[in-house]
């Protein structure tokens, strides 16, 4: 079977179904008080599937839940000893959003990197990845400059993208392929006119974002310690010492360990999320605390988020999701951190930059080509992508490297 | 294919936050709240496993207290094999305090880089520790003496709050009868019977005698008398990887994942706890 197929629209729930059957199926699901949710589906019928927003949690807390049995421990008759829990599951995740698929596999490499952690290998190892590809960027999202989205090109088991009536099918990794041949009858292969119309709607989404964020600028001032200490105590000012920008990020994963009793001959040890701006984080047993200023954490939070992400992994630990620009009201969040450490003399852009106009930034045509091919787009409903391709205008490749270039330009005006 | 990735899983990761059962074979009282345990493994298997290097760290859990990170105070080559000197701080310490021979608590471990040995064999070796800062260094002294012929002349500096406070006495009193060794303790506080030095480890550094082209110093204290230290050798002319100091952090999960111990780029449990002051300055404010 290809690598691109069609799924009607009407053949979802019946994929789901026999999905749901054989596994646990995990899928954004809107609630009756209108938050999307990543929940597990028992039901596929009985439930609103909501495919266009980001769900109000990442996906981590599947992988690293908020609190997890570690180990038993009992002593009895002088022994002391632990048992380990070991999870075990067999997971889909359907509608992933992009950047959250990314998230996930930054954690595989941290949690795999040096020691391999068991826990979350149980949890992740029988695991199938399904992402749908965004149409639409939501307010706060920039997972375009995150390089994370809106669509992949790799790392997912099927990725999805949504063309109105059917599905664009993308197989990627092993697990992925094995899904949709066991049930293959879903399925047909894609004509050139569905790849088409699917790259159309990927150029057309990656023209939408309303938010840049220059990673690039932002991470080689972190490595020069270009920063100085006052930005970090402005934003100590502002912080509000709550977490919540660790506990909703997808790709944060510090964790706790403690002992929770359960009588006086046992007990469970407990791993729990927790995060780096709060005080206790770093406190020793004494009462010496090296990060015991606000400030001084905040400068942790991004220093690891950022340039040490990127000496490590080669890339930044952020994906774009923008979860923490909406929890954090005292600003303290990637797009506001990071536009205060890219600050300019520069006049402030537009925040959208159309494709043809990007296209003509670029150098790649020229205006009167746009124009023309402007009011050919007009006569055939095509897109201007694709007209411009079919005129040999321009190659896909041009288009694409021109749009990630531009949309990668440093961003200088303050959002409200 | 699932059936085998699970099998992967199962067979080749072991359980890296598996604590393994242990007893105390002897307590020994240090001061009124330090007490010296010797532990050993329950399991013989794990025991013959378990091959540590001066200047690592074991996880010791305690039955309901958690687990907490505690300094190896001896030396590979000492036959009572694990010693952890505990101070009586919280929760779990206070816990361990109550307990007596043959009591068991669960271990893992030994976590961390250790002294680098190889940067110290044919150098004098000066050691400046400050109260309970002298447990890992004691590690390496006894390593030292037990292979006396590869190292130079060792100085200790030792300082305590109060002549109660000492650590390590008898061990004290016999390193200074050794050969081409020095050791000279200090008090903040003196009381009646005390006739030795009086003030902070710090002031003993102009009276000792050593060559800074040769010497290694090895500090472990409480982190604003190590940067007084640092900023007193480097004046004498000692290099920034002559510097070396243990760094104490909120070690949680010994391996590098739950981030509490995380320095710069680094986490303290496995490139640290001991780094040159080379190494050291390249953090922000790590002092």
């Amino acid at each position: 079977m290809l690598g691109k197929l069609i799924l009607n629209k009407e053949h979802l729930s019946s994929f789901l179904r026999k999905i749901a059957k054989e596994h646990e199926l995990i899928a954004p699901v809107r609630n009756r008080y209108g938050d999307t949710l990543l929940e597990v589906v028992s039901s596929v019928d009985d439930i609103s599937l909501d495919l266009e927003a980001r769900p109000v949690m990442p996906p981590k807390g599947f992988f690293l839940p908020r609190v997890e049995t570690l180990f038993r421990y009992q002593r009895k008759d002088g022994h002391y000893s632990f048992k380990e829990v070991l999870p075990n599951v067999s997971r889909v995740f359907f509608g992933l959003r992009s950047c959250d698929l990314w998230a996930i596999l930054f954690l595989d490499v941290v949690f795999q990197e040096n020691l391999k952690d068991r826990y979350y290998l149980n949890r992740r190892s029988d695991t199938v990845l399904i992402n749908i590809g965004c149409r639409e960027p939501m307010e706060n999202c920039f997972c375009k400059s995150a390089k994370s989205g809106p669509f992949l090109t790799q790392g997912y088991d099927l990725q999805f993208t949504d063309l109105g009536d059917r599905f664009f099918v993308e197989i990627g990794r092993p697990r992925g392929r094995e899904l949709v041949e066991k049930w293959d009858y879903f399925f047909r292969p894609a004509t050139s006119g569905d790849r088409d119309e699917q790259y159309e709607i990927v150029l057309e989404a990656e023209s939408k974002f309303g938010q840049k964020v220059d990673f690039e600028t932002a991470i080689s001032r972190f490595m020069r310690y270009e920063i100085d200490d006052d930005l970090w105590e402005e934003l100590g000012n502002r912080c509000q010492n709550c977490g919540g920008c660790a506990y909703v990020c997808p790709t944060c994963h510090c964790f706790d360990m403690m002992d929770r009793p359960v009588s006086d001959t046992e007990g469970e040890r407990v791993r729990t999320h927790d995060a780096c701006t709060l005080a206790g984080f770093t406190r020793l047993a004494g009462g010496h605390n090296p990060r015991r200023e606000r400030g001084h954490r905040l400068r942790r939070r991004f220093y690891h988020k950022l340039p040490f992400a990127q000496d490590k992994y080669h890339r930044p630990s952020c994906v774009g999701c923008g979860r923490c620009v909406e929890i954090c009201f005292g600003r303290v969040d990637m797009i506001h951190v990071i536009r205060m450490v890219c600050k300019k003399p520069e006049g402030p852009r537009e925040a959208s930059l159309r494709l043809g106009e990007i296209l003509l930034d670029a150098g790649l045509i020229s205006w009167k080509e746009l124009k023309s091919t402007l009011e050919k787009q007009a006569g055939t409903g095509k897109r201007l992508g694709a007209q411009l391709i079919e005129d040999g205008l321009a190659t896909k490749e041009e288009i694409a490297s021109a749009l990630s270039i531009q949309l990668g330009i440093p961003e200088t005006e303050e959002t409200g | 294919m699932k059936d085998r990735a699970q099998a992967l899983v199962r067979e080749v990761v072991p359980n890296i936050y598996h604590p393994y059962p242990a007893f105390i074979k002897e307590v020994k009282e240090e001061t009124g709240d330090i007490k010296t345990f010797t532990l050993a493994f329950a399991d013989q298997e794990i025991q013959d496993r378990f091959v540590f290097r001066t200047g690592q760290f074991v996880l010791v859990s305690v039955f309901n207290c958690g687990e907490a990170p505690f300094s190896i105070c001896s030396s590979p080559t000492s036959s009572k094999g694990l010693e952890l000197s505990i101070k009586k701080m919280g929760l779990l310490t206070g816990e361990i305090h109550r307990y007596r021979v043959g009591d068991a608590v669960c271990l893992r471990g030994p976590y961390g880089n250790g002294f680098p040995l190889e940067q110290l064999y044919g150098h004098d070796l000066l050691f400046v520790g400050g109260g309970i800062g002298l447990a890992p260094l004691r590690s390496l002294i006894q390593y030292v003496l037990a292979k006396r012929s590869e190292f130079g002349r060792l100085t200790l500096l030792y300082g305590a709050r109060t002549p109660e406070d000492i650590v390590f006495e008898d061990d004290l009193t016999a390193w200074s009868k050794e050969k081409e060794v020095e050791v000279v303790t200090t008090v903040y506080q003196a009381n009646a019977e005390w006739e030795g030095n009086i003030g902070p480890v710090t002031n003993l550094l102009e009276k000792a005698a050593i060559s800074p082209s040769n010497t290694k110093a090895i500090l472990c204290g409480h982190p604003a008398i190590i940067s007084y230290l640092v900023f007193d050798l480097l004046k004498m002319g000692l290099a920034e990887d002559a510097i070396i100091s243990t760094l104490e952090r909120n070690m949680k999960c010994g391996v590098g994942k739950c981030g509490h111990c995380s320095i710069g780029s680094k986490f303290t449990c496995m490139h640290g706890p001991v780094f040159t002051y080379r190494e050291m300055k390249e953090f922000p404010s790590v002092l």
